[in-house]
């Protein structure tokens, strides 16, 4: 039972970091959103496993918003806001591709050495998920620092949320709900202020 | 005695297989492109064909470029010995393990590479210049990938781990075991020459890597290289399928148990090999320029599932 529990919530893990780390291997914003959109699909099974498993019902809930929220709504106003951006499609990262695999690689390496210690106090299931998650916050404060558009650096933030939220499933089984339920507003709310703003925002490497 | 017979019969049964294998990907292709494509044996017709042929050799070719085919094909048969094919009973143990094994794959790659270069042409030099530009990355992502294996099996011998895993299922399930599968597949996709990192189709292309090195080469060299080159797309294919999928393979030296594990990796290489006619139907060749950031990707994979294999050893 444990075993699966600890499988399942690992396999969920992975697939939202290597979704973080195919940002930066892809070139394009509308790539970047479908990763997110994966990525908080992973969020959202990671979510309804603890709730299985650790026999929270209310992070059923929890996971269904975030499937209707990051998983739906927020990816179809990024889309909006990428058709709607003029110029240049490419993006050109302040770092290469290749650097910026090796560099996410050490940062993973790094997210496992510093977690190690807290690993070994917790006896949660999901205890191996933890670096994962922190590899995950790392990566994608790597992404918002090394990208020029405002809307990869918008992706870049989104996957840092949904890191903070698998830290907070994996290592506490989700926080209170109405906590969650703030979140989730101020996740909106940040995405649609970004929406009124970013078109009015010049990219900061014309200048 | 058991044991070399075992591992004669192995290599063997590989350096028979390899055209084959080449032969079934290029039939697959042609089926996919609305061809006819010809069957699973013209490659042997083929190398009967050029073994035959006398050879033509440039004027300002030193010894080392006849020296190089014939280092290029023992190392790989030297490779195809290290690697369980049908018995997880590892013969080849005794005589190498995993380093063993990429410092035999590394050795063909340069002296190929130092094939290339010495008749002093320049498709030659391009190639091996791209050739080892590819080397460097690939060789130690293949390298790591394994190692995340070895480090959950506590060994480095390809006998033991297989065997492991043979015994212990539980360790194939988690990241780290299909993060290393990945990094390996683009990895050796990348070692033979494959799309998307070189076109094994053609050498009248200017970004060809592998084909662009043995332009020199005619006659009885040239079927040795090609053959050299087949035996080591079989022997990846195996160790692929056998490393992270061992199950099928024989525990025991028994005529059954062995002829179902002959059976079993047949029908594993045959897997992957239409996984692969099929990758390279749908896939365009990488420019140049982006084939590092692909191997990057691979290194990073393989890097990963080498830390959590260590960390939750």
């Amino acid at each position: 039972m444990d075993a699966t529990f600890s499988l399942l919530t690992m396999t969920g893990a992975s697939a939202m970091l290597l979704l973080a780390l195919a940002v930066l291997w892809r070139h394009h914003v509308p790539a970047y959103i479908t990763a997110f959109r994966m990525q908080s699909v992973a969020l959202a099974f990671v979510g309804a496993v603890v709730a299985w498993f650790g026999d929270v019902s209310e992070l059923f809930l929890v996971a269904a918003l975030i499937l209707a929220l990051k998983g739906w709504i927020v990816p179809r106003i990024l889309a909006r806001m990428e058709a709607r951006r003029p110029g240049d499609r490419g993006l050109h990262p302040l770092v290469n591709t290749e650097m910026s695999l090796l560099l996410s690689g050490g940062l993973a390496v790094a997210a496992y050495e510093i977690s190690r210690p807290v690993a070994e106090v917790i006896s949660l299931p999901t205890r191996g998920g933890l670096p994962l998650a922190l590899a995950l916050i790392l990566v994608s404060l790597f992404i918002v620092v090394s990208r020029r558009q405002v809307i990869a650096q918008i992706v870049g933030f989104l996957m840092l949320e949904n890191g903070i939220a698998l830290l907070a499933l994996l290592g506490a089984y989700g926080v209170p709900l109405v906590v969650e339920l703030g979140v989730f507003l101020d996740v909106l709310l940040g995405v649609l202020v970004m929406q009124a703003l970013v078109p009015g925002m010049g990219e900061p490497s014309a200048g | 005695m058991t044991t070399v017979v075992l591992a004669a019969a192995e290599l063997l049964f590989l350096a028979i297989l390899a055209p084959a294998v080449v032969g079934y990907v290029r039939w697959l292709k042609a089926r996919l492109q609305s061809r006819r494509g010809a069957d699973l044996f013209q490659p042997y017709r083929e190398f009967r064909k050029t073994f035959a042929k006398g050879m033509v050799i440039a004027d300002t070719a030193s010894w080392l470029f006849h020296l190089a085919p014939y280092v290029v094909v023992a190392s790989t048969v030297a490779a195809a010995v290290l690697v369980p094919v049908f018995s997880a009973s590892q013969a080849g143990d005794q005589f190498g393990d995993l380093f063993a094994l990429m410092a035999l794959l590394i050795l063909g790659t340069m002296f190929l590479a130092l094939g290339g270069l010495d008749p002093g042409t320049a498709f030659g030099g391009m190639g091996s210049s791209r050739e080892m530009t590819v080397a460097a990355l690939t060789e130690p992502t293949l390298a790591i990938a394994v190692l995340a294996l070895a480090l959950t099996a506590g060994s480095s011998s390809l006998g033991v781990i297989t065997g492991t895993l043979l015994t212990t299922p539980a360790n194939a399930i988690g990241p780290g075991h299909a993060l290393a599968f990945a990094a390996f597949l683009i990895a050796m996709l990348a070692e033979t020459g494959r799309l998307p990192v070189d076109n094994p189709a053609t050498h009248l292309e200017l970004t060809m890597i592998h084909e662009a090195m043995i332009l020199e080469y005619s006659g009885p060299y040239l079927a040795l290289l090609e053959w050299a080159a087949a035996l080591k797309l079989t022997l990846l294919l195996t160790l692929a399928a056998n490393l992270f999928v061992p199950w099928g393979m024989a525990t025991s030296v028994g005529a059954a148990a062995l002829a179902f594990g002959l059976v079993v990796v047949v029908a594993k290489i045959a897997v992957l090999a239409t996984l692969l006619a099929l990758l390279e139907t749908r896939v365009a060749k990488l420019r140049l320029f982006r084939v590092p950031e692909l191997l990057a990707v691979s290194f990073t994979l393989a890097l990963l599932a080498a830390t959590s294999s260590f960390f939750t050893r």
